[in-house]
């Protein structure tokens, strides 16, 4: 019983790091507003811009595109080196603040 | 036989080579050109059509030396962060982006090139032949033609669909038209006499006559390469553009846009050495028929009579690098900053003279200025971009002409937005870091900062509606947003989206001709 609790709350603890509600949107402000909204805006790119607008995105649709970008199975020069030095808690925080944001 | 060897191999040479050569040479020639072509699209608007820099730095072989092309090829590609440069990743080719960085670095700075009277006269577009068509009143809901507030969007690109002047009703806060204007616009100004025009210039120097009752425009014409000077005559007879490239200035009559005399900016400035200058701040006055021009370079403020020949007054050593100025005392005395000496010099208009010099923090920038009347003080006040450890917004006495107070704020700053209604004088902080986002609170009274706004974005230009009851501020760079705010509040109410919005200009500068004077101020002094 007791380990139960226990691995059910390691499972908790595991999840947690990587769902939603668990991130940080304000961590991911400030990492949004200081460098993917150089290139997607927050709310929306500039309309002659060639970079996707992310505000309202899936959030495990960006946070999977985010870990292949930086673990180089998604091959893009720009977001490779950009994502390359993201740890998991900032990929979520990122995907958590764009999915949540009304485009 | 040797010697015919030689003889024929010399001559396959000579013939390889004369094969070789007409093809070599304009191939090459090609390159430099479409490489110029490249700049002059995508980079000349805020670097300078001269290589020269204009709102960002020059560049050319001289400003590039020694930097390494790897780093700039990766700058064009991701942009400078905290800065307007945008990514130019998807939009230029990898070889077109080191074509450029070659081409960059191997181009020395323009010497002046020309753009006479001659081309400014043919450059005038009509969009609008008969003016007797528009309609008579605004096409759209506004109780007082003063509650537009108009701003000027640069477009992330700083060209391109995003590049306008949008127009907002600063009551409802809805946006009310807008025109495009190819590059980024960079100054609105308004008929002072009749209310349905506005004029726009963007940062290829093209000015864009609008009709605000219709939000269309009606004419333009191409005042240079590169330059933000721009004034209406009080009468609204006449505006005047400066440029910084070529350096020359020129009087438009305001109803067709057609030249009526340029003037070469040049003159002897404080050291002695005679110079060609950029044109600095140019300003039309409620006190006269006349414009005041600062030429940055040389050091001058000249003061034009609008009237036969259009007769120059030339007042020498104001100071250092000037830029831009703002009025007082109805529109009798202008305060001009001056960069390298961090002053603000004090003109009179009347007597055309230099009253004072005054201590202006580090590197004065005065925007549109602010001065607010205070227990029967007449306060002017200025920012500066604090490049030094010195960080503070000056308030000058303009009646006595001397320093109040250096009040202390939390970096660099641009321009400061006040309003007769409004307790506080507002100033956008832009250091940059995290304190660009936000922009400063001045109590007029105790002229002590009492609260910071965390705006986002780079956030810059502050500016009351015409009733002082709503403060406007740009979110610029990637905050793509008009933010607006209670002025006594300070709650933020309302959103305007767009791209990397500056520069915010109400109609109501026309009543109260410096930020923060209240309207009945201005009659008194007339």
């Amino acid at each position: 019983m007791k380990l139960r609790v226990l691995s059910g709350a390691l499972m908790l603890g595991l999840l947690s790091t990587h769902s939603i509600n668990a991130a940080s949107i304000y961590a991911g402000q400030a990492r949004a507003a200081a460098v993917c909204s150089q290139c997607h805006g927050i709310k929306t790119p500039s309309a002659d811009a060639p970079f996707p607008p992310l505000a309202g995105r899936d959030f495990a649709y960006l946070k999977l595109a985010l870990e292949q970008y930086r673990d180089k199975t998604r091959k893009n020069d720009l977001m490779n080196a950009i994502a390359g030095s993201l740890s998991d808690d900032d990929i979520a925080n990122v995907a958590a603040y764009y999915a949540g944001l009304k485009p | 036989m040797k010697t015919t060897k030689k003889l024929l191999s010399t001559s396959v040479i000579t013939s390889l080579t004369a094969l070789l050569l007409p093809l070599s040479a304009p191939a090459k020639a090609d390159d430099a050109q479409k490489m110029h072509k490249l700049y002059e699209e995508n980079c000349a608007s805020c670097h300078g059509s001269d290589h020269g820099g204009f709102i960002a730095p020059g560049l050319n072989s001289e400003s590039l030396k020694g930097r390494s092309p790897t780093a700039l090829r990766s700058i064009i590609m991701t942009g400078s962060f905290d800065t307007l440069m945008p990514p130019f990743y998807g939009r230029l080719s990898d070889d077109e982006i080191r074509g450029l960085v070659k081409h960059l670095q191997t181009t020395p700075k323009m010497a002046n090139p020309a753009w006479t009277i001659d081309d400014i006269k043919a450059s005038i577009k009509v969009y609008v032949k008969d003016e007797s068509t528009l309609p008579d009143k605004p096409t759209y809901q506004i109780d007082d033609i003063n509650n537009i507030i108009g701003v000027a969007a640069r477009g992330k690109y700083g060209r391109g669909s995003g590049s306008k002047a949008v127009f907002i009703n600063s009551v409802t806060h809805k946006q009310i038209g807008e025109v495009a204007t190819g590059t980024a616009a960079h100054i609105i100004d308004y008929d002072p006499a009749n209310p349905r025009w506005a004029y726009v210039k963007n940062d290829t120097a093209e000015i864009f006559k609008v009709d605000l009752y219709s939000m269309q425009i009606v004419r333009s014409v191409k005042t240079g390469f590169n330059g933000p000077g721009l004034g209406v005559s009080r009468d609204g007879k006449y505006i005047m553009a400066g440029s910084y490239v070529p350096h020359n200035a020129v009087i438009l009559d305001a109803k067709t846009l057609e030249p009526l005399k340029t003037f070469e900016l040049e003159g002897i400035d404080p050291d002695g050495k005679m110079v060609s200058s950029d044109s600095g701040m140019i300003i039309g006055t409620p006190f006269a028929d006349i414009f005041a021009i600062a030429l940055e370079n040389a050091g001058q403020v000249w003061v034009v009579d609008l009237k036969e020949g259009f007769p120059v007054t030339k007042i020498e050593n104001v100071g250092r690098h000037l830029h831009d100025a703002f009025l007082s005392h109805g529109g009798s005395k202008l305060m001009v900053a001056s960069y390298v000496d961090s002053i603000v010099t004090a003109i009179d208009l009347k007597e055309r003279k230099i009253i004072k010099k005054l201590e202006a923090g580090c590197v004065p920038h005065v925007g549109g200025g602010s001065v607010v009347e205070v227990d029967g003080r007449t306060l002017g006040f200025g920012t500066n971009f604090g490049d030094c450890d010195k960080m503070v917004v000056s308030v000058w006495d303009l009646d006595k002409m001397e320093v109040v107070k250096q009040v202390p704020v939390s970096g660099g700053t641009e321009s400061p937005a006040a309003h007769a209604n409004a307790p506080y004088v507002a100033v956008d902080i832009i250091s940059k870091d995290r304190r660009a986002r936000t922009v400063q609170l001045i109590d007029k009274k105790s002229l002590e900062v009492v609260k910071t706004l965390d705006v986002g974005g780079h956030a810059y230009f502050p500016e009351y509606s015409a009733d002082g009851k709503f403060l406007y501020i740009s979110a610029g760079y990637s905050g793509d947003e008009v933010v607006v705010y209670d002025s006594t509040s300070l709650e933020k109410i309302a959103s305007i989206a767009m791209e990397s919005p500056a520069g915010i200009f109400s109609h109501g500068r026309v009543k109260y001709m410096t930020r923060g004077l209240s309207p009945d101020e201005m009659k008194g002094a007339k």
